[in-house]
């Protein structure tokens, strides 16, 4: 590095020299201090604050900015109109009103990372490892919370009474059409932790969501919608979910003696913490737990260096995180 | 179409963006008109440097004329420009790349799906690399390449909200592509931003800037108008320029529609507006380097954080 040459004189490098070329030990020297300090100057269970800014985008039903640190993440909403007659396989009469939204697949989120936000993923390649697994999680979580209603996303109709009706059957309720959210999830700035950004912004942009009022027309046979915004509804949501990510760096190795091995987990890791430590956990709490449990998913990979005792901090972190940033996304 | 397998697609059957009515509703269709001066630029928010992992980075953003006027529509009647323009590199070439003397320079433009007012798919379409050539030509003019032999450099630009391609109460069909030439215009002049952001050896800053002929009011007569927003004008033709104030040069210039005589009055008033966006891109390098100026080194290395900074003993 070309900063090396006008450093202090003698056999010393600036800090960021090491941390270039051996980032491991870079992150143990900070942690292995008797007050252990991350190289971001956050202490190791020290979460970052994000700031959010909702309904900046024009062209969205609902969009988000969140930055948590250096990384950012936008996501905006765009609402379109799935015909019930298009559908070519029709939800049975007696399928579950919650499985609706995952049967016809009213959610369509996709996270995007070749924006340039970082040097390791740029564009002109189809979407990597991370962003498809991204994808999934955002997906597979919003099926399994059931934060949505299906019945916001339902385009009914009156349908008068016709002649081959029997005379006793009153006027009947047909779903003429179903909304669909694409959900578009594009990092503008990436600097770890990606997952509980991008799940913040979908939640911000959920809370900013407005649904046009929308009718069959009987003479023309297509959804019309009413443009004034005084007609249109704000989309529920049941809950607002939070995520939580830790890193575990250990210094555990298959060379060494388990009993001499130190971990520390690392809350709201950035990106040289996630790329150096092996494990990671991420706990999803619901905020509104009346019906006793309020643990939504918990997602755990890596090594086996993660105990009773880390797994229990970490929830209890997860659970201050929770009720701090879901105050926070009620007030957006 | 064959659908992506590593996104998810749109549930089958298909969907279509919703349909407003405005029959009832006669008020909420309004023309936006130009308020400002035919000689004059819209506001401009640009900002260099925010995207710490990137060796340089831009924001550029026309932000809305008042404090969000609001018309009771849904129906946004105007966008408001924002584009994202990150640069990586100056870095070394892969090795089974060829020998090259000069830095080779890269573009990427992409609008994001919620862009423009029809949603727009993730893989680029001919107009994204069009616009890319385009912003291609107009940089390789400014870089001084020959510093950098063996080296590649790539300019992403993201496109959060793009520019209207004409008012949308004529219909869709009516566009002819006119919203791109403003959105390469502010294009070249945030890539500028982050290429000095990045430290890129470049002779000049090069700013961009449109200019358009407009029929008059009541469809009468013809008149130039300077960073010509589409959905308030009828354009008939649009000229964008790349231009280099101190040297008095142009890189990059495109020209559509039928000018007819006033090619050049048209092609002068380009110039000016590009005149205009300097003084702002000028102001935004300069904002750029006062901030991070002492902290930062020059060759990409981590921009100084609040807590960073305290040396660590590395031994054992």
């Amino acid at each position: 590095m070309a900063n090396g040459v006008n450093a202090s004189p003698g056999l010393s490098f600036p800090r960021e020299t090491f941390q270039k070329l051996t980032p491991g030990p870079f992150l143990h020297a900070h942690l292995k201090r008797p007050s252990p300090i991350r190289p971001n100057g956050r202490l190791p269970e020290q979460q970052r604050t994000p700031t959010v800014n909702a309904g900046s985008l024009t062209h969205s039903n609902g969009s988000a900015v969140v930055r948590c640190g250096d990384t950012a993440i936008v996501c905006g909403i765009r609402a379109e109109i799935l015909l019930a007659s298009d559908l070519p396989y029709p939800p049975s009469e007696d399928l579950d009103d919650d499985d609706l939204i995952e049967h016809l697949g009213l959610l369509v989120p996709n996270v995007e990372l070749s924006t340039g936000c970082s040097p390791a993923h740029l564009p002109g390649n189809p979407p990597g490892t991370l962003a498809q697994s991204l994808t999934y999680r955002i997906l597979a979580l919003l099926h399994s919370s059931n934060i949505i209603d299906p019945s916001d996303l339902k385009i009914t109709h009156l349908e008068a009474q016709t002649d081959e009706d029997l005379p006793d059957v009153g006027p009947r309720q047909v779903k003429k059409a179903y909304w669909t959210l694409y959900i578009d999830i594009l990092a503008i700035a990436l600097d770890g932790n990606a997952f509980d950004t991008a799940w913040m912004a979908v939640m911000a942009a959920f809370r900013d969501t407005i649904l046009p009022k929308a009718y069959w027309d009987q003479d023309r046979e297509m959804v019309l919608c009413s443009p004034r915004l005084a007609e249109a509804a704000r989309l529920k949501l049941r809950d607002i979910p939070v995520a939580s990510t830790f890193s575990i760096f250990s210094t555990a190795s298959p060379l060494k003696r388990k009993d001499q091995a130190e971990s520390w987990i690392l809350a709201d890791p950035d990106a040289l913490e996630e790329e150096n430590s092996k494990e990671a956990l991420t706990v999803v709490l619901v905020s509104k737990h009346s019906a006793g449990g309020n643990m939504l998913r918990v997602e755990k990979s890596g090594g086996a260096v993660l105990d009773k005792v880390f797994t229990a901090t970490c929830v209890r972190l997860a659970e201050a995180r929770c009720r701090e940033l879901s105050t926070m996304l009620e007030a957006v | 179409m064959q659908a992506d397998r590593r996104r998810i697609n749109a549930p089958a059957g298909g969907t279509a963006p919703p349909t407003f009515t405005f029959a009832d509703h006669p008020d909420l269709l309004r023309r936006p008109t130009r308020t400002r001066k035919p000689d004059e630029h819209r506001k401009i928010f640009l900002r260099t440097g925010i995207v710490p992992s990137a060796s340089g980075s831009a924001y550029y953003e026309v932000p809305p004329a008042k404090p969000a006027p609001s018309t009771g529509s849904l129906v946004p009647t105007s966008s408001s420009l924002k584009i994202t323009c990150t640069v990586h590199g100056p870095r070394p070439l892969p090795r089974n790349a060829a020998f090259s003397p000069n830095l080779l320079l890269s573009t990427h433009v992409k609008f994001a799906p919620f862009a423009t007012r029809q949603r727009r798919g993730y893989v680029r379409d001919a107009s994204e690399r069009d616009l890319g050539v385009h912003l291609e030509t107009a940089l390789r003019g400014v870089i001084i390449g020959d510093r950098w032999p063996k080296s590649g450099c790539e300019v992403v630009i993201t496109v959060l909200e793009g520019e209207e391609d004409g008012w949308f109460g004529e219909g869709r069909e009516k566009g002819g592509g006119w919203g791109m030439m403003s959105v390469l215009a502010e294009c070249i002049t945030v890539a500028s931003a982050a290429l000095v952001d990045a430290g890129i050896d470049c002779v000049d800053l090069v700013s961009g800037g449109t200019a358009a002929l407009v029929k008059g009011e009541g469809g009468e007569g013809e008149a130039v108008v300077l960073d010509p927003a589409p959905a308030e004008h009828e354009v008939t033709a649009a000229c964008v320029v790349a231009y280099l104030q101190s040297r008095d040069e142009i890189t990059e210039m495109w020209m559509k529609g039928d000018a007819g005589d006033s090619t050049e009055g048209l092609m002068d008033q380009a110039v000016r507006a590009a005149v205009m966006s300097r003084t702002v891109l000028v102001e935004a390098v300069k904002e750029g380097l006062k901030v991070g100026g002492d902290v930062q080194p020059v060759n990409g290395a981590p921009k100084g954080g609040e807590g960073k900074g305290k040396d660590v003993d590395m031994t054992g």
